[in-house]
């Protein structure tokens, strides 16, 4: 797979005193659906407007299928932009926000069997002569994204594609979206806050803070295998603990437990990372607690989210999350309030933070 | 029940208002140009006559007088040609202007507005008069031209219909620019960007979205402009020549010089339908069409 679809080498970006942009160097392959994942303020969306041309860079470069664009205007660059607004043409209909891009270089015959197409693609073909307004919002995604790949660009950017969408169209038009995105084989980079969202859009992606990127891996390397303490608390839910080295093991004094490690560290103090789901819970009476990698504590709050029951479990003075799968009927789901269970973990689900 | 009453009243004062310095004062215009001119004070005669049992007293002679002469005629689409050469060059000027104000951020926003709003702070009179000071023989510009020796006697820069076209430009424009700000303002930036991302240049960005989107602001302020400048009087009085006469001049004259008054109330009375009618016919369209584009 050729590696060097885009590079993204060395773009920094300062808006007066503000750094938005530090040092950024990015390789996205082709074809690949790439997510940028940050909260607000993070410079993901000026990284996104850099590749529209949109925003010029302080420094660095932008390289696109081998050619440099960094100083191309966005009219002149062979890719397009969904804006988070959609912003499509008031003053327009359907068809004509659609043929928008291609009325220049085709003949009318042409815009007219493009159009239809792209329409049948994104099945809007009934909504050709509706104007905007008269649009829902599902449509007006649509037809944003219709405008844009109409033109076949080589890249796609999407800045926050699904925001604008109530939560029941989102999950829909997200597997739509991949679909969209396996079966034209464009590559597209889009920019999101929501870290469920960039997790099951993304091929890879990159998690940004404060104008840098801290990790860049596919969704299951970031969740299973987070570098940073912002990273694995950003995704998901985590139980963060330290703990330091006391004789041979590691313990930490906020559980009063001991931690055993299946690989060797070097470090004599470190944060660790607990998945809530990679938790097992018990009932006590089942159970002793054993040596390591194992507590009981007091269930203090729970909620039923149907398929998985969020416990939160006292133990010492740090309440630890506990998602647990609702099997069957009989199974653990209904631990009442109050009573005292035993966790225990494989010493594989314990992950190590850098910093 | 009573603040029902109120309520009512207080929507339609604005109506109220109408009626008494409006309608009221039309309809007398209007009785007097149709009435009979005679020496006298006031100079013309009563409508209704009681002498003889009842007798309505009217002519169509002060229109058909007005009508006949192309010295007013002339006169009138003069004015027109005026106000469409200024309400066109406000534009062109007004539009850019009101677009960069509206895209600035909001310290430079409300600066620019300021400096647009301020020469309406001091008197009108005063700042036409300014323009006779800078434009005359010895004025401030035919000094620097001199000087920089660009010119070598004084340009003949006042008294033309250039002079008149200026001040009207000058004094008119910021009616162009609000109410185009005042559209512009919600322009949604990222159409543009779209438009660019489109593929089109800024060029064709102008005239594909920028444009067709501002048109609500463009007649907004082109009305505010073209309307009142059709019988502007002060400006070509102080900055036109004698070789173009405005409409504006005419009626003072034939209602001041020659007192003429029922003269003077038809060419009035003309030129409000002759203005409005096309107008109103013209909103009723736009309206229509817009509703149709949802602009």
């Amino acid at each position: 797979m050729d590696n060097n679809f885009l590079v993204i080498e060395n773009i920094s970006k300062s808006f007066g005193d503000n750094k938005v942009l530090e040092n950024i160097n990015l390789n996205i392959s082709k074809s690949e659906f790439f997510g940028l994942l940050g909260s607000s303020g993070s410079g993901k969306t000026t990284l996104l407007r850099i590749l529209g041309g949109f925003e010029k860079p302080d420094t660095g470069r932008v390289i696109l299928d081998g050619t440099d664009i960094t100083n191309l205007e966005p009219f002149d660059r062979p890719l397009n932009y969904m804006f988070q607004s959609y912003a499509l043409f008031p003053h327009l209909n359907v068809f004509n926000n659609l043929a928008f891009g291609i009325k220049e270089n085709f003949t009318q015959k042409e815009i007219e069997i493009n159009v239809r197409n792209i329409a049948e693609l994104l099945s809007i073909e009934h909504l050709l002569n509706r104007r905007i307004k008269q649009l829902s919002g599902g449509e007006q995604q649509r037809v944003a994204l219709g405008r844009c790949l109409i033109k076949k660009p080589k890249l796609l950017l999407l800045d926050e594609p699904l925001a604008a969408l109530d939560k029941k169209l989102r999950s829909k038009t997200q597997l739509e979206l991949t679909t969209l995105q396996k079966k034209l084989k464009i590559t597209f980079v889009f920019v999101t806050h929501d870290q469920e969202e960039a997790m099951s859009l993304s091929d890879r992606m990159a998690i940004m803070k404060n104008g840098l990127i801290l990790e860049c891996s596919s969704p299951e390397e970031i969740y299973e295998n987070p570098k940073s303490l912002y990273t694995a608390n950003f995704i998901g839910i985590a139980n963060i603990i330290e703990i330091y080295k006391k004789d041979e093991n590691f313990y930490s004094d906020d559980l009063d437990i001991n931690f055993k490690l299946n690989k060797e560290l070097k470090k004599t103090q470190t944060k660790i990372l607990l998945r809530p789901e990679k938790i097992k819970i018990q009932s006590i009476n089942n159970l002793k607690t054993s040596l390591f990698n194992s507590f009981s504590g007091e269930i203090l709050e729970k909620s039923y989210l149907g398929s998985f029951t969020r416990y939160e479990i006292k133990i010492n003075k740090t309440i630890i999350s506990v998602l647990d799968q609702n099997f069957n009927s009989n199974s653990n789901y209904n631990f009442p309030k109050g009573e005292k269970v035993i966790c225990s973990w494989e010493s594989e689900s314990i992950k190590i933070l850098e910093d | 029940m009573k603040n029902k009453l109120f309520e009512k009243y207080f929507v339609f004062s604005p109506y109220f208002w109408l009626v008494l310095f409006f309608f009221i004062p039309l309809a007398i215009i209007f009785k007097i140009s149709v009435s009979v001119s005679e020496w006298g004070m006031p100079p013309y005669q009563d409508i209704f006559l009681f002498d003889n049992g009842f007798e309505i007293n009217t002519t169509f002679e002060n229109y058909i007088y007005i009508f006949s002469d192309y010295y007013y005629i002339g006169s009138f689409v003069n004015s027109l040609i005026l106000a469409l050469i200024s309400t066109f060059c406000c534009l062109l000027i007004g539009f850019p202007l009101a677009f960069y104000i509206a895209t600035s951020n909001i310290r430079l926003r409300n600066i620019l507005l300021v400096l647009v709003v301020i020469p309406f702070w001091s008197s009108f009179l005063l700042r036409v008069y300014a323009w006779k000071i800078i434009l005359q023989n010895n004025g401030i510009l035919n000094v620097i031209l001199l000087n920089l020796g660009i010119t070598s006697e004084p340009l003949q820069l006042l008294y033309n219909q250039y002079a008149v076209i200026m001040g009207i430009v000058y004094t008119y424009l910021p009616l162009m620019i609000l109410p185009l700000y005042g559209y512009l303002n919600k322009f949604d930036l990222n159409l543009i960007e779209a438009s660019k991302d489109l593929g089109l240049n800024r060029i064709k960005t102008f005239f594909k979205v920028i444009l067709p989107l501002s048109v609500p602001g463009i007649v907004a302020g082109s009305l505010l402009v073209f309307i009142p400048v059709v019988g502007e009087f002060i400006i070509p009085e102080m900055l036109g020549g004698s070789d173009r006469l405005y409409y504006g001049k005419i009626l003072w004259e034939e209602f001041f010089v020659n007192r003429n008054w029922p003269g003077a109330s038809a060419l009035a009375f003309s030129g409000i339908i002759i203005l409005v009618l096309p107008i109103v016919i013209f909103q009723i369209l736009y309206s229509r069409w817009s509703q149709k584009n949802e602009i």
